[in-house]
């Protein structure tokens, strides 16, 4: 839990980089630059070697 | 812990307003956070004053409704022609009925939309106040459950979840099937168990409300909304009981560690 960077090691997709941190089913948005978005809409967006996502999880209380 | 700047606190209205003093929240939370700025957004509906953005929104909730809370929604109907004219009434503030479960992932999905997108950044903390009751799916028992809140960009914070979705105590789910097998009036039950937890027109609810507006903030701040300890506001309940305690009945309003911390952002 909590609001991650993580830094991108190659060239991918937003897709791509979801898959391969097993979150396609976790509920979360991302951030990158400073925009914030929702992978499931930008799953063809590029990402680059050395961008930093921020993985931001949404949390349910009660 | 590892500590967000944070430049503003923007609180929104999504039909709260009869159950809530959203100006009385925003006082609280800028005495608690001095140095961050906070403002009262009102209607986020209002932003879009259009007959027909406000019908396509109509539309967009009305197709996000839970029929059952036993399966889960893999594609949203089609919404018939009353169901988005009672949401339309609801966004215009014309309705205040009760009785529809909405997926809340996807109501915060809709909220996120009425961002301006230039606020959409870690730096604003987006609070949305409403009255609708909302749930998500837990793959553990593979049902819907009904929440308070949802932290996210915005966090949303329903007053009516407040009241239905941390669970009363056992024994007065037992009493109400006698009741109403009885034909007994429910309220001779409510008042059985009076004070043991928050009901609608409840005078505290603004009270606990506060606590759950600083969970959003945390989550804002430091990326997690909640503490363990059962005596922090920032606790997260799922009874009642625990609910009237964290928010209202224990000596602190915040653990140690958390009290601290708003020290320290204040300056103090």
């Amino acid at each position: 839990m909590g609001i991650e960077k993580i830094e991108v090691k190659e060239d991918k997709t937003i897709k791509e980089f979801i898959d391969e941190l097993n979150l396609s089913s976790v509920p979360i948005l991302l951030e990158l630059d400073g925009e914030i978005f929702y992978p499931d809409e930008n799953y063809d967006r590029k990402i680059q070697a050395g961008d930093r996502l921020a993985v931001i999880p949404i949390i349910a209380g009660g | 812990m590892k500590v967000r700047r944070l430049n503003k606190i923007l609180l929104y209205d999504d039909g709260a307003a009869r159950a809530l003093n959203i100006e009385e929240i925003a006082e609280y939370l800028g005495k608690k956070l001095a140095k961050v700025g906070v403002e009262v957004r009102g209607n986020p509906f209002a932003l879009y004053p259009l007959q027909d953005k406000i019908s396509e929104y109509a539309g967009k909730i009305a197709s996000i409704k839970i029929p059952d809370a036993t399966k889960r929604m893999s594609s949203w109907q089609e919404p018939l022609y009353s169901e988005i004219e009672y949401e339309k009434r609801r966004i215009l503030g014309k309705t205040t009925a009760f009785g529809v479960l909405y997926d809340g992932l996807e109501l915060q999905r809709l909220f996120f939309e009425l961002i301006p997108r230039e606020e959409r950044s870690l730096e604003f903390v987006h609070i949305f106040f409403n009255n609708r009751l909302f749930a998500t799916w837990d793959d553990h028992d593979r049902r819907y459950h009904a929440r308070v809140s949802l932290c996210g960009i915005p966090s949303i914070i329903s007053t009516t979840g407040v009241v239905e979705a941390p669970a009363k105590p056992r024994e007065y789910y037992l009493l109400k099937q006698q009741y109403e097998m009885l034909g007994k009036d429910l309220l001779e039950l409510k008042d059985r168990f009076k004070g043991g937890f928050i009901d609608y027109e409840d005078e505290r609810l603004m009270e606990v409300v506060k606590g759950y507006a600083m969970q959003a903030v945390f989550y804002s701040l430091v990326g997690d909304p909640f503490c363990q300890d059962k005596g922090c506001r920032l606790y997260n309940a799922h009874w009642q009981e625990e609910l009237v305690f964290a928010q209202l009945e224990s000596k602190y309003e915040f653990c140690q560690r958390h009290a601290s911390f708003l020290e320290e952002m204040n300056g103090h």
